[in-house]
């Protein structure tokens, strides 16, 4: 088993080369999907380091933006020893960019470690219309959606989602989280929204105390 | 007509002497309401009108009447037509009429060192098509697309060059001659590499980063040439992603070829503006480096602080948050003006514009309103 302090250190520390030669060696090493479960887990204590780091105004939104990649990317080589397809999923949530908004840098942050906590994400990507959001969900029925965005007006966007799922008449099957630098408690209530945050893991938590 | 010529001779005076480092007779004016917020607040529709500028005259003439500054309010980033006949996904317009930035690639992360050795040719050769759509053509279709585009570039901006010229003869305003260029890193980020990609670059590949932003310094030196570099006339330079490293990168791959741009430029005899987009308080003393009597307009940051530390050397301005124009009330927007000319006109060197363009109007008329204030406050009350 790998050293999981050294790890969540080199992800902290965005050591790109020191995280993936380590989790190659740990996928070839043929664990069980338990092993495999703590070495994400490692990964997500990195990804509260560079949080932390951020806040201390010692890394900033470039080093943000490079920590997303690196998760993803620890992801990826982690997939095959993660119980593959047939794994039980703890639950699906459907994330994008709301329209008018092209921002998805913390949308993919998102989308990353919702996925290594073992939800099935469904990414609609940018500038998704209200109508794509209520096709999906009518599509895949997830627990939950999430929707992001960094524009003043993606909160009105995010409005327009939420009557639009009341309309189809799927709002009540689903639990709507909303993030992005602009979300507060007064918008999540003027959207209608069921929770807000503007720092991932903490969507993660809530998402997890969701199913 | 005499008197208006007088007064535009005053106006041009207020920017000689504060570009050439005295203080000028009193604190000149920019409007910070562009062209979209003149277009929407005279009742037009945004997308259309930008397609269509010489019917936007009488609106320009109005908001010149109503909103009179120092400097034409006439003027844009960006006209449409060009860009939509290139097929350009660098700049598109969005559902509002906007025209906007979205992130982009033109060059791929194995393709450094091929960029690296030949800029310029690359960037014919393999990024233009890749960014305007319509270029990825035949030679012949391509130089078709090319004399179009070129073609509605010029009379537009023709057009509205003609509408300044006359505006400008009627209120008695000021045009510098502007040229836009990018510190290098910027550029790499913001047509080549994208945000994303040059946040990752910088840790993945530093070496090749430095060496790409040294190949495209002469070009972006000749991007912000001026023709006839003239004390009022200045290269605009927006800033992008330094807010966004940690100095040691910043020190690394941002400054050294953004330092040697501003200098060349000014060696050459001409001005040079930064936009310091969002917050460089941690850049302060970077910024002193740069030649004297630069023009720096601030986004965010302390006034005090920056007035200290680069008051005596360079020109400052920005810092007026136009938000506050949509949320307070008349009293609280001139006192944030007030407060303003008396932290920055003592150092001499105070040029009043604001944070950030305002480029959309709201529903009730408020943001007008408490504009005109201000600005009538600032052109009354700024004296140094
Ligand atoms: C990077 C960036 C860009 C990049 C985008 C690259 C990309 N692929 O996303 C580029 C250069 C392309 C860009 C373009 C533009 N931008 Co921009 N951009 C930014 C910048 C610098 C950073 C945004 C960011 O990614 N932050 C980092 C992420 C990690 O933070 P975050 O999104 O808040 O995410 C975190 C949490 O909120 C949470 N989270 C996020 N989403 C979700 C979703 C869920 C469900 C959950 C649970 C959690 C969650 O997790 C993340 C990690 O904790 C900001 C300025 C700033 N300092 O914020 C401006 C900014 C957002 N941009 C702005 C503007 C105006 C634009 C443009 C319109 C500019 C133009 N004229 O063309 C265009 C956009 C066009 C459009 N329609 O969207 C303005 C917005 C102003 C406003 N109030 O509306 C800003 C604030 C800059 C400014 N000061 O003016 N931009």
């Amino acid at each position: 088993m790998l050293d999981l302090q050294a790890l969540t250190q080199a992800v902290g520390d965005l050591d790109e080369e020191v995280v993936v030669s380590m989790l190659e060696e740990f996928v070839a090493s043929d664990p069980s999907g338990d092993e495999a479960y703590k070495v994400v887990g490692a990964c997500q204590q990195g990804m509260a380091i560079v949080g932390d780091l951020f806040e201390k105004n010692e890394y900033f939104v470039g080093d943000l933006i490079f920590a997303g990649e690196l998760l993803t990317q620890a992801i990826d080589i982690l997939k095959p020893v993660l119980g593959g397809e047939e794994s039980q999923k703890v639950g699906k949530v459907v994330i994008g960019t709301v329209e008018g908004d092209l921002h998805d840098i913390g949308k993919n942050i998102f989308g990353s470690m919702i996925e290594a906590a073992g939800f099935e994400v469904y990414d609609l990507g940018i500038d998704v219309t209200a109508a794509a959001f209520v096709d999906k969900v009518k599509e895949v029925k997830p627990q939950i959606v999430g929707m992001s965005g960094v524009l003043t007006l993606a909160l009105d966007a995010m409005k327009a989602t939420v009557d639009a799922l009341n309309e189809a008449g799927v709002r009540d099957g689903v639990r709507v989280i909303i993030g992005g630098n602009p979300v507060n408690e007064d918008a999540c209530k003027h959207i209608g929204a069921d929770a807000f945050t503007t720092n991932a893991a903490e969507g993660v938590k809530i998402c997890q105390g969701w199913v | 007509m005499t008197d208006i010529k007088e007064l535009q001779n005053e106006r041009e005076q207020l920017f000689r002497d504060l570009f050439s480092g005295k203080a000028p007779k009193r604190v000149p004016v920019t409007n910070p309401a562009t062209l979209e917020f003149a277009i929407q607040y005279y009742g037009e529709d945004l997308a259309e009108a930008q397609w269509d500028i010489a019917r936007c005259e009488p609106v320009f003439d109005k908001f010149c009447q109503e909103f009179p500054t120092d400097t034409s309010p006439v003027g844009s980033l960006r006209l449409p037509a060009f860009y939509q006949i290139l097929g350009s996904k660098a700049i598109v317009m969005g559902s509002g009429g906007f025209m906007q930035h979205p992130e982009v690639m033109g060059l791929m992360p194995e393709e450094y060192d091929e960029f690296i050795a030949a800029p310029y040719d690359f960037i014919i050769d393999t990024v233009l098509p890749r960014l305007y759509t319509e270029l990825d053509a035949e030679p012949s279709k391509k130089a078709m697309v090319l004399a179009k585009a070129v073609k509605a570039f010029s009379d537009d901006w023709a057009t509205l060059g003609a509408i300044r010229d006359r505006t400008n003869a009627k209120y008695g305003m000021v045009a510098p001659v502007v040229s836009l260029t990018e510190a290098p890193f910027d550029f790499m980020a913001d047509f080549l590499r994208s945000f994303k990609g040059i946040s990752s670059d910088i840790r993945r590949y530093p070496e090749k980063v430095v060496a790409a932003c040294e190949a495209v310094l002469p070009l972006m030196i000749k991007k912000g040439k001026l023709p006839n570099p003239n004390i009022l006339g200045f290269s605009f330079i927006p800033l992008h992603m330094a807010p966004y490293m940690r100095e040691k990168d910043f020190a690394k791959f941002y400054w050294p070829t953004f330092k040697t741009l501003v200098e060349e430029l000014a060696v050459m005899g001409q001005k040079v503006q930064l936009f310091v987009e969002h917050d460089w308080m941690r850049y302060l003393d970077y910024l002193y480096e740069l030649p004297e009597n630069t023009i720096m307009r601030f986004e965010y940051g302390d006034p005090k602080v920056v007035a200290d530390k680069l008051g005596k050397k360079h020109v400052l301005s920005g810092f007026y948050p136009v938000t506050l124009l949509q949320t307070g009330d008349k009293a609280q927007c001139i006192d944030k003006a007030k407060e303003l000319l008396d932290i920055l006109a003592p150092t001499g060197r105070y040029w009043f514009q604001a944070d950030k363009s305002i480029i959309s109007t709201d529903s009730d008329g408020k943001v007008a309103d408490n504009l005109r204030a201000v600005l009538e406050y600032v052109y009354t009350n700024g004296t140094y």
